[in-house]
């Protein structure tokens, strides 16, 4: 259809007055690289759009039964899970799609890290992509605590106590977040404007530019530019993204009707329990939702105190330091901005995928019937889970080697040797960890591709 | 202003650019003052003198040999230790601030989320709590009544 063509209908109605046709026709133009990757990469982040808005229906539904307050908080969503027709299914949906948009997110940040997406000229996309993920991470934390569970009350206790190591302002910091010196009430009215006001607009800011930064650049091309081949956006990807909606809302409503309360795993699951009571001790086996367990991880593995400092600010500046170096990647990967491949980066996020692994699985106490509460328990966890581990880094790096041929494993080799000295041999986590850090970086110098390589301390 | 040079309209300018700048930044910090005091939650009010269990705090340590008292928005331990005497101890671990324990079995204070352990005293046994937790004055009268001082001991 052309621009002037008169048009009848409702179409013809709007174009006629907003100009809408060059809209279409834009889409029509817009292409998405076929041929060079599996497709799938690209399905993830509309995906994860989805999620987000059915977040918003079912969110915006079990506000209109929610009351934050002490004696209402717990009461109103016992009230909706029980007694409001259907409200046991918004919960659960909301749940479920909570945990499986932060899935879906975490693979998608990890698919454009690994195809380079990245490169110039995308890094704003990356930028606000990785604000998105920090979004997403607030989001889940502060809706735990709505419920005003004991679970949920202990789990923010601990998490939110980690802001007391930021430097000069951390007190403070600590205070505004809680509402106060301890987790209260208070605590609950501010997550709640967080979760349901300040963080659903930020949101939306922050969707609107990664999207806008994506429709005027289009999808990255793959290193090389292999293909000539593209997809139109519109009306063929569009559909299929469509089709995939479909299967992601009937997947989310099958989970819902089977598993209401979640599948019970650690850190996944919404069982409503007993109401918060600040004045109960501490149980054995809180644990906070799975996307936190490597931080919480990271945390008990550091002694009482470390170089002068108290072991859990050394561990916030270390997980801190991380999250820098993998926010600024657009720009420390000077192989990719010149358009080449640049394995180093490659290795780099099977390198943290791994570290990421263990750190969740060894949190999550798998390998034993019940939280160890003795070295040795810990150490039959660590040994199980370093076999886990180790078992899907064969696999991938296998996958690698055949499909892919890559041939540059400095980094992931280095988090293996890490993961292996640890939990099969009994090390600490932290020495072997500087130790393979120090021996890691002594390789790339000595071989003198540091340039690939400058990364080396990152992993551990 | 033909006759002026340009170094004179430079510095004119460099002027004016100066105090629009001070006028934003005020501008700026007289907006965010009133929202960062707001925000900052106001200390938790209370009697600042000795707090008084009540009868049903009191029934609590008789039969778990502790409990856990609000005095001041601080979380309070206080516990029997094997000579009877009532003690109390801040009931927030130094660690990241789980809600302790009185482990009457093995006379120790246990927090549950990390597995730290405390003496009597307070004082760190094993575990990562990298500081001891406060002491407290606590008082049992001849009737059984238990009062607490929010002073550290
Ligand atoms: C990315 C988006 C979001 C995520 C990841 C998320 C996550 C969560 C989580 C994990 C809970 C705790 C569930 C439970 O244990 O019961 C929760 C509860 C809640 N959320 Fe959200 N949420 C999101 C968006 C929203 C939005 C946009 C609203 C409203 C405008 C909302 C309103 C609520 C309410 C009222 C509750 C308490 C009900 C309940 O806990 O079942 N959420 N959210
Ligand atoms: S919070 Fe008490 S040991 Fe970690």
């Amino acid at each position: 259809m052309s621009a002037t063509a008169p048009r009848s209908g409702l179409f013809g109605w709007l174009d006629e007055r907003y100009g809408i046709s060059p809209l279409i026709e834009f889409l029509r133009h817009k292409e998405v690289p076929i041929g060079a990757h599996p497709m799938v990469w690209y399905y993830l982040g509309g995906m994860t759009l989805f999620f987000f808005v059915v977040q918003i229906i079912t969110g915006v539904l079990l506000l209109m039964y929610y009351q934050p307050g002490e004696a209402t908080s717990y009461e109103s969503i016992r009230y909706i899970a029980t007694k409001v027709p259907f409200g046991w299914l918004i919960r659960a949906i909301h749940c479920w799609s909570a945990h499986l948009m932060i899935m879906s997110l975490v693979v998608h940040m990890f698919s454009t890290m690994l195809l380079k997406a990245y490169r110039p000229p995308r890094e704003l996309t990356w930028l606000t992509g990785f604000g998105l993920f920090g979004i997403a991470l607030g989001f889940g934390f502060s809706g735990y605590l709505l419920p005003w569970n004991e679970l949920s009350y202990f789990a923010t206790a601990v998490g939110t106590d980690s802001v007391k190591s930021v430097p000069v302002i951390g007190h403070w910091l600590l205070l505004v977040m809680r509402g106060g010196e301890d987790v209260s009430i208070n605590t609950l009215y501010r997550f709640f404007a967080g979760h349901v006001v300040i963080l659903p607009l930020i949101c939306a800011g922050l969707i609107s530019v990664h999207l806008l930064v994506i429709q005027r650049q289009g999808m990255a091309p793959p290193i090389h530019g292999e293909t000539a081949r593209g997809m139109p956006f519109f009306p063929n990807f569009a559909l299929r993204d469509l089709l995939l909606w479909l299967v992601c809302l009937t997947t989310l409503a099958m989970l819902a009707v089977l598993l209401p309360y979640g599948p019970g795993l650690p850190g996944m699951e919404w069982e409503l329990g007993s109401k918060a009571n600040p004045l109960a001790p501490a149980y054995p086996g809180i644990k906070p939702e799975w996307y936190f367990l490597w931080i919480y991880q990271l945390l008990k593995e550091f002694p009482a105190h470390l170089l002068g400092m108290e072991g859990p600010e050394v561990c916030l500046l270390v997980v801190s330091l991380l999250m820098g170096v993998w926010a600024v990647i657009p720009w420390l990967d000077r192989t990719a901005q010149r358009g080449r491949h640049s394995p180093g980066f490659t290795d780099l996020g099977f390198a943290v995928i791994y570290f990421l692994t263990f750190l969740t699985l060894k949190a999550a106490d798998l390998g034993v019937a019940e939280t160890p509460t003795n070295d040795a328990e810990t150490a039959v966890v660590a040994t199980f889970c370093a076999y886990i581990t180790l078992g899907v880094a064969v696999v991938a790096t296998l996958t690698r080697v055949l499909v892919y041929h890559h041939r540059w494993f400095v980094l992931s080799a280095a988090a293996l040797a890490h993961i292996a000295l640890h939990g099969l041999l009994g090390w600490s986590y932290l020495t072997v960890g500087a130790v393979v850090a120090v021996v890691t970086a002594v390789v790339l110098v000595a071989s003198g591709q540091l340039r690939t390589g400058a990364e080396a301390g990152v992993e551990s | 202003m033909e006759s002026s040079t340009d170094a004179a309209k430079h510095t004119r300018r460099s002027f004016l650019d100066l105090v629009l700048g001070i006028g934003a930044t005020g501008w700026l910090a007289s907006v965010l003052y009133p929202v960062i005091r707001y925000l900052t939650p106001l200390p938790s009010a209370g009697p600042s003198g000795p707090v008084k269990l009540s009868a049903d705090q009191v029934k609590t340590l008789d039969k778990e040999r502790f409990v856990i008292v609000p005095v001041q928005g601080k979380r309070i331990l206080v516990f029997q230790d094997p000579a009877q005497n009532v003690r109390a101890l801040d009931a927030r671990c130094t660690h990241e601030g789980c809600t302790v324990q009185f482990v009457p079995g093995e006379s120790v204070i246990w927090c549950a989320c990390h597995n730290g352990r405390f003496d009597l005293d307070g004082r760190v046994l094993s575990g990562p709590p990298p500081r001891p937790l406060s002491q407290y004055l606590a008082r049992q009268d001849a009737e059984g009544g238990v009062t607490v001082t929010p002073q550290t001991a």
